[in-house]
């Protein structure tokens, strides 16, 4: 047979949890590259030159050498297509905007050309999509075909943008990851669940599960807002509810000129018009309003001049501020608007005309939009205001500048009142003033609304100033400082007794008080109810309990070929059971030929322990018993012979075991022979013991483990299809 | 007749704990007696023959007044058109012909309403001229239907009154609190304030709500969107027929086919529903009824099964003729207030006739089941029926685990089954909705069965047994010594850690920070503190006006603190024209005191000493004199009882004493200021009825500095020069008795006064004050008010001049225009030792120039 220069993807799998590479979801392809065995990259001219020219950041990539450049020493010096395309899909998906660093290229045997190789992708779709594109790209590099890098890009980058999470909720999730709570992302577009179980908490971008309903109704309606909060004595711009033109020119009369009009219940912005001071301008502003809003009902109220801020508050906090410097200028009865503009604007060293300048020299003139804000005001740029008359020349309702650090105390803790008022947990809060720093009374200053759901990213990517972390906020306000949204969770490996452990752990569990999640061989349990499978796989099937918001603890079977196939249902866990290593010769479709390659798979369950968790491993299985040195927490060892050489040395170590001595099964500590049980029926016995010992590990009392025993029902419920 | 003015009493009022319109009413010589006019009584029942009786029997020959009138039939006009209102009362005011009309209302707008059609009520019989009574009273009941509260929504506040917590509509529609203050809570129809928005957004997207209810193992209907007809079909098939095509995030069941087996229904049934949404669903259909259950915090608390809208066939009437007849039965009404509604009869129901080969004129045979529509909502005329008690605790507890996957503390789940009895996984039935927001009106009234408690349910989820979310509310009144007290009672609370809100004629505090200014002794401001979030615990000060106005802005407080009647003050304004009157007036809050409350009473004003007899919570006595036959009785007694000892406040209740020195209150000057002793004694024996710790009160007392930032005006003493200056706002005769009495206390060689009088008093009253004046000062400077309140300039100082007349002790009398200008010139006559009291008019300003001149000295 002759063998094409191709590669071909024999097998393409998203491995959505810890899985033999690493902890976090890969996909895993299997690759043929054929007659490509024979060409390491030094055998085919003009590669290196063509992948270095249209991916030149391959130069970052430190691969197996760990220093710059370290790829590209690879690539120089011959290593073989799949290795090459790991790199070349990774640094696809990082032009895309999907930062990952993590692959890993292995040959399945010694000189068959097929290879098993990882990539870390945080979404399966554009993670498919790279590795396909990656495979073209790669294909043109060797062949010496053109290939349109750009357009690849652009695409992939589309499909960031769509289906990855937004930068909101990507800064929440990621502030979660850094105080180690997991995340599960429930739908396409941004709802997400932080943690585990009875233990997580919703976010939806910057709603939580905390966020009153009623509340969102309340600050949707402005009318109301306004008068709950000028009822706490909250400053707010006085004004009225009008249902025409005439009496929007009466309502402004009364309030006093300059006035704002808006929809009653509009949003973005749209259909205000601002420092109107003439009737004619007030009743065109009305008709714009009512028509942008679709209803008569206008409101009319007292312009605030000033800048406009937006302060976030997160719980009963002020955490972050950002405001927008909206351009005024003071007559002094001489001069026109430009050469005022000269003065008092031009005049800030940061205006200028070259592109250095964070900002520009505004000349009244050349800006059609402050020509129109001047005719609002009945003025042109060669007008000459009065003395002391305010003119505005340009406003920024967008607050691109961080003023955190600049907010007054009495500022903030009136925003933090107003979404106390209004009731939301989260908010976004309007205010107008001259100078933030100072309290709102003493400058006229109001707050103009109070928005839920608001956008983080003024706060995590302001134009100027200092980005802040409201991501973490959002998360120390849904978690206190020592939750971490998970739940006990147990995982059990092996082919020996790791169903009935299973079963065993979850009713030890059930009866300590909790709702157990179960997940083995027999199907999906919650507190012994069977639930119906509906064809959900074995990884499907644990996240239902990790979804279930009434579980408060699970146990989950996981055999090697669920770990091969897609990985853990969960991150991290509580106790790692792992019963043998044993079976591998039903896993040769896998490449699993030996117990050394079983035990890397089975590992995973180990790996995984929290450092605050425990393995529980059989003592009767040496390669079970080297596992004892991945784990990050404690290790009991379990067995039903005293004797065997691990048991013995652990407890020498005064650490914990379980064992079998006549009729009696004894738990010890070191030296110390903690409990006693009478031996159980049921069997196997060794999966009794590894119950025991995660049970014991789990922190239960040995008089609780010993009456689970004895009520345990041997025969699993049959679900209802 | 004609009515001068009416005002809607929003809270306990003068009249009664009821809300009610009050007519100020005239009547002519000739209606002061109804008798007068011939034939009218007569006229006027055959117009109305509902009304009550117009006098208690035996009391025939007694005049009966058109306001009388108006009142009776304003009341039984509301009664008759279903309102719960059962108080009215007509008085005559000093005025020859005036009367005040009091008629209880349970909406404002309906009470006026009723006013107003008892008016024309009266003007049709004396003019003999018809009146459209079933008019007048349907017009009445359906602004009642609009008004008020809708079922779900009166049910909760049903509960919450029954448990004793108060509440307040915070809009007009369906939006209420609960609850004050740090403790409130809301709820808006059937949603609750911790009902989550996320949930409430999950709900709404079924396909997502199916996908959770189906991780936590809760049946659903499997199914898919579908992007057309054809589409639909191969979903369908997928999925197995029969199936349900329906909008998704639809509402009220628009749109929705169900029982779908062929191709061509199955494409009717998507461009139905594409008319009311986009994104279309195809569903397996689950057969059996609807049920809804409705879940509350994490319990089953009701459940209905829902049947569609149908007639049976009787083989005579069409199916159009069946409808009506079903429609003419009483119960079935219009809108949401009856347990059924009428059926309707439209094309959504033509359709499904067409579905069954029927139409509107067919005459379906006897027997013949014949539905007119697929939803069994109550407001298309379906019909529900209790099944609360035969739920399966297996449905019970999917019921309970969609809620809580959902995310929802609230919701109705829509289960289709066969029965409730068996659990729905065996029945092959499903979840097929979570609602947020639910209707209640199925399981409080429902069809069919026993209604059940959901308001209180609702209730018991957001307030803990016991709780009736009140904070503590202190409310002040009196003469004098008001706003003092209310401020030291705040300052006392403040000291044991409870975030106090304050009303007073100076502003509206929370936490000592002025949130509101002016004059706001009235229920709004009082009814603003209440509605901060974080206020624990208020202290009113309750001013005549608000009470006259809109009655108090809360029904019930835990203390109500008299602090004096004395003479009076603003005596004959709004027909108070006597001390009784007055005392009447401000014994409203006495009379609210809760059961578990006190009344805070001085015992030594005999006015005030007798509203114990209108309280119904318990009473503390104060004053200083513990020989005083009250204050000696009520010790007797073993009850609360606050008096002056040996240079200590005492407070005792039978065995037990609390003793605090009158030299660790400093703004008593050990014990100097009389007035202030009292002040100190009402504030404490509130702090007590509150239950404040009594090293709270102690170390509250010690703090509590009376200058001019804590009290403006109150008592505030300066130096000048070395001369005593002491500003103060009193204005009446019994203040300035009381400030006279402190200020002998205290050195001064030569005696001063500054004062004006007010022009809205009384003109006994202004003279008084420089009676008394003239009897303890050797100066005295008077000088005319900024307003004179209706008086002609001059007038009033004319007054003042003749209470100096024959002054004892007066030996120099000045007359100022301006009120600064009179401080300047007192201030300038002052030599070291001396002492002058300023009696300050406009409080700020006039402290603001002492405190300027001061600074220059």
């Amino acid at each position: 047979m002759i063998k094409k220069k191709d590669i071909e993807f024999l097998r393409v799998t998203h491995l959505r949890g810890p899985n033999i590479w690493t902890y976090r979801p890969v996909i895993e392809a299997w690759l043929d590259i054929g007659a490509l065995e024979e060409f390491p990259s030094n055998k085919i001219p003009g590669l290196y030159e063509r992948l270095t020219a249209w991916l030149p950041n391959l130069v970052i990539h430190r691969c197996g050498v760990g220093e710059h450049g370290g790829f590209l020493e690879r690539l120089r010096d011959g290593t073989y297509a799949g290795h090459i395309l790991e790199h070349v899909v990774l640094e696809l998906q990082n032009l895309a905007g999907m930062k990952t660093g993590f692959g890993k290229t292995r040959q399945t045997a010694e000189g068959s050309g097929i290879y098993k190789m990882a990539f870390r992708t945080r979404q399966e779709q554009v993670g498919r999509a790279a590795l396909t594109a990656g495979r073209d790209l790669l294909m043109a590099a060797i062949n010496d075909t053109p290939f349109d890098v750009a357009a690849t890009v652009a695409e992939l980058t589309d499909m960031v943008d769509s289906l990855c999470l937004g930068p909101s909720t990507a800064n929440i999730v990621d502030a979660a990851t850094e105080r180690r709570i997991p995340h599960i992302r429930l739908t396409d577009g941004n709802l997400v669940q932080l943690g585990h179980g009875a233990r997580q908490r919703r976010i939806w971008t910057a709603e939580t599960e905390q966020t009153s309903a009623i509340a969102e109704g309340i600050a949707s309606d402005k009318d109301l807002t306004k008068s709950l909060l000028k009822s706490c004595g909250i400053p707010v711009p006085e004004g009225e509810l009008v249902k025409s033109a005439e009496e929007a020119w009466e309502a402004a009369q009364d309030i006093g000129l300059p006035v704002v009009v808006k929809p009653y219940d509009g949003n973005h912005g749209r259909g205000v018009s601002l420092n109107l001071m003439t009737q004619q301008d007030v009743e065109a502003a009305y008709a714009l309003a009512a028509r942008k809003g679709g209803s008569k009902s206008v409101i009319v109220e007292r312009f605030i001049v000033g800048n406009e801020h937006r302060l976030l508050v997160v719980g009963k906090r002020l955490v972050a501020a950002a405001g927008g410097e909206s351009l005024w200028v003071t007559g002094d009865g001489k001069s026109s608007v430009t050469a005022l503009c000269d003065a008092q604007i031009n005049n800030d060293p940061r205006r200028g005309t070259t592109e250095d300048s964070p900002l520009n020299i505004i000349i009244p003139g050349d800006h059609a939009e402050v020509i129109l804000e001047l005719q609002r005001q009945g003025m042109t740029p060669d007008s000459i205001p009065q003395d002391g008359q305010k003119v505005l020349i340009q406003l920024n309702g967008n607050v691109a500048f961080d003023v955190t650090d600049q907010v007054h105390p009495d500022v903030a803790a009136i925003a933090t009142l107003a979404a106390r008022v209004v009731g939301l947990d989260i908010a976004g809060i309007d205010v107008v003033a001259q100078d933030i720093s100072r309290p709102l009374e003493e400058q006229g200053g109001a707050i103009i609304e109070v928005n839920a759901s608001p956008g983080l990213l003024a706060h995590i990517k302001p134009a100027h100033g200092h980005p802040r972390n409201v991501g973490a906020a959002i998360v120390d306000h849904l978690f206190a400082a020592e939750e971490s949204g998970r739940m006990p969770i147990v995982g059990i490996s092996g082919k020996h007794g790791a169903t009935m452990a299973s079963r065993l752990i979850a009713w030890l569990l059930q009866i300590s008080g909790k709702k157990v999640g179960l997940t083995n061989a027999d199907g999906l349990f919650v507190n012994g109810r069977p639930l119906p499978k509906d064809g959900f796989t074995p990884w499907e099937s644990g996240e239902r309990l990790l979804l279930n918001k009434s579980v408060e603890a699970g146990v989950f079977e996981s055999d090697a070929r669920m770990i091969l196939t897609e990985g853990l249902a969960y991150d991290k866990c509580t106790v790692g059971v792992v019963t043998d290593v044993s079976g591998h010769e039903e896993l040769a479709e896998f490449y699993i030929n030996s117990e050394d390659q079983l035990y890397s798979v089975l590992r995973s369950q180990v790996d995984v322990i929290l450092p605050s968790g425990c393995a529980v491993l059989n003592a009767a299985d040496p390669l079970v018993v080297e596992m004892a040195e991945l784990c990050d927490g404690d290790v009991i060892f379990y067995g039903v012979n005293e004797q065997l050489q691990a048991i013995e040395a652990h407890r020498q170590e005064g650490k914990r075991v379980v064992f079998q001595r006549a009729d009696r099964i004894v738990l010890a500590h070191g030296d110390e022979e903690v409990a006693t049980l009478p031996l159980s029926p049921l069997v196997p016995p060794e999966a009794v013991l590894a119950a025991i010992a995660a049970g014991w590990a789990l922190g239960m009392k040995p008089e609780l483990i010993a009456a689970g025993l004895r009520n345990f029902e041997a025969k699993p419920k049959k679900a209802h299809h | 007749m004609e009515v001068i003015r009416t005002r809607a009493l929003r809270g306990p009022n003068l009249w009664s704990h009821h809300t009610a319109v009050e007519a100020i009413v005239q009547c002519s010589p000739e209606e002061q007696s109804i008798a007068q006019i011939s034939g009218f009584e007569v006229r006027l029942r055959a117009r109305f023959p509902g009304i009550g009786a117009f006098l208690p029997t035996g009391h025939d020959n007694d005049a009966v007044p058109m306001a009388r009138v108006l009142e009776v039939t304003a009341l039984s006009l509301q009664a008759q058109a279903g309102c719960p209102v059962t108080f009215s009362r007509t008085t005559p005011t000093v005025e020859e012909g005036i009367y005040q009309t009091v008629v209880e209302y349970t909406e404002e707008a309906v009470g006026k309403l009723a006013v107003e059609l008892a008016q024309n009520l009266i003007n049709a019989a004396m003019a003999d001229t018809p009146f459209d009574l079933p008019g007048a009273l349907a017009e009445l009941r359906d602004l009642d239907e609009d008004v008020r509260l809708g079922p779900s929504t009166g049910a909760i506040v049903a509960a919450a009154v029954a448990r004793d917590i108060p509440y307040r509509r915070l809009t007009e529609g369906s939006m209420v609190m609960f609850g004050w203050g740090s403790r409130q809570r809301r709820i808006q129809a059937a949603e609750m304030d911790s009902t989550s928005a996320i949930g409430e957004t999950i709900a709404q997207d079924k396909e997502l709500t199916k996908k959770l209810l189906h991780a936590a193992g809760v049946p659903v209907p499997i199914g898919r969107s579908v992007e057309d007809a054809e589409d639909a079909w191969k979903a369908a098939l997928e999925i197995g027929l029969p199936v349900v095509v329906k909008p998704k995030d639809g509402n009220q069941g628009k749109g929705v086919t169900v029982n779908v087996m062929t191709k061509e229904h199955l494409t009717k049934a998507f461009h139905t529903a594409k008319e009311f949404r986009d994104d279309i669903m195809v569903e397996r259909y689950l057969p059996g009824h609807d049920f809804r259950l409705l879940v509350i915090g994490n319990k089953l608390v009701a459940a209905a099964r829902r049947d569609p809208p149908h007639v049976v066939g009787d083989g005579v009437h069409s199916v159009r003729e069946l409808v009506d007849i079903v429609n003419a039965d009483p119960r079935r009404g219009t809108g949401h207030s009856t347990s059924l509604t009428k059926i309707r009869f439209d094309d959504i129901a033509l359709a499904r006739l067409a579905l069954q080969d029927l139409d509107a004129d067919s005459i379906p045979v006897k027997g013949q089941r014949v539905i007119l529509r697929n939803n069994a909502n109550l407001s298309t005329g379906g019909s529900a029926t209790d099944v609360t008690d035969d739920v399966h605790p297996e449905v019970a507890a999917r019921a309970v685990e969609a809620a809580q996957m959902i995310g929802l503390d609230l919701c109705g789940v829509d289960v289709v089954c066969d029965d409730v009895l068996t659990p729905i996984e065996a029945q092959g039935g499903g979840v097929v909705e979570v609602n947020a927001a639910p209707g209640l009106r199925m399981h409080l009234a429902p069809s069919y069965g026993k209604g059940r408690a959901v308001g209180e349910a609702i209730v018991n989820t957001m307030f803990a047994p016991g709780d009736n979310g009140r904070i503590p509310v202190v409310a002040v009144t009196g003469t004098n010594g008001k706003t003092t007290t209310v401020r030291l009672t705040a300052h006392l609370l403040m000291a044991s850690g409870l975030r106090t809100g304050m009303t007073n004629t100076d502003g509206v505090y929370v936490q000592g920070r002025q949130i509101d200014s002016g004059d706001c002794s009235g229920p709004r401001s009082a009814r603003n503190v209440l509605l901060h979030p974080d206020v624990d615990a208020a202290v009113f000060e309750t001013a005549r006006g608000g009470i006259l106005r809109e009655g108090l802005a809360f029904d019930r407080c835990q203390v109500a603190v008299v602090t004096n009647i004395g003479s009076g003050d603003h005596l004959g304004l709004n027909y108070i024209t006597t001390l009784d009157d007055l005392a009447v007036l401000k014994r409203v809050i006495v009379q609210n005191v809760a059961e578990s409350g006190y009344a805070v009473l001085n015992a030594t004003d005999p006015i005030v000493a007798g509203m114990a007899n209108n309280c119904r919570g318990k009473v503390i006595f104060f004053g200083a004199d513990r020989g005083h036959p009250v204050i000696a009785t009520h010790l007797a007694q073993g009850c609360r009882t606050v008096y002056v000892e040996e240079g200590q406040i005492v407070a005792a209740e039978g065995s037990e004493q609390h003793r605090i020195a009158l030299s660790q209150v400093p703004i008593t000057r050990n014990g100097a200021i009389g007035f202030q002793v009292e002040n100190v004694m009402a504030a404490v024996a509130a702090a007590w009825g509150v239950g404040i710790s009594w090293d709270s009160i102690r170390l509250g007392l010690k703090t509590f500095a009376n200058d001019s930032d804590n009290a403006p005006g109150r008592f505030n003493v300066f130096d000048y020069k070395g001369a005593t200056v002491i500003a103060d706002y009193g204005h009446n005769p019994d203040a300035i008795t009381a400030l006279v009495q402190a200020v002998e206390t205290m050195p001064g060689k030569r005696r001063g006064v500054v004062i004006s009088g007010a022009g809205d008093r009384r003109d006994q009253d202004i003279i008084e004050q420089t009676e008394i004046l003239g009897r303890a000062f050797d100066d005295v400077t008077l000088y005319e008010d900024a307003c004179q309140r209706g008086r002609v300039s001059g007038e009033v100082m004319a007054l003042l001049r003749k209470g100096l007349d024959g002054a004892p002790r007066t030996s120099h009398v000045e007359e100022i225009y301006g009120e600064f200008k009179a401080i300047d010139f007192a201030l300038a006559r002052l030599q070291p030792g001396d002492l002058c009291l300023i009696l300050v008019d406009q409080v700020e300003e006039a402290l603001a120039h002492i405190a300027q001149r001061i600074k220059e000295a």
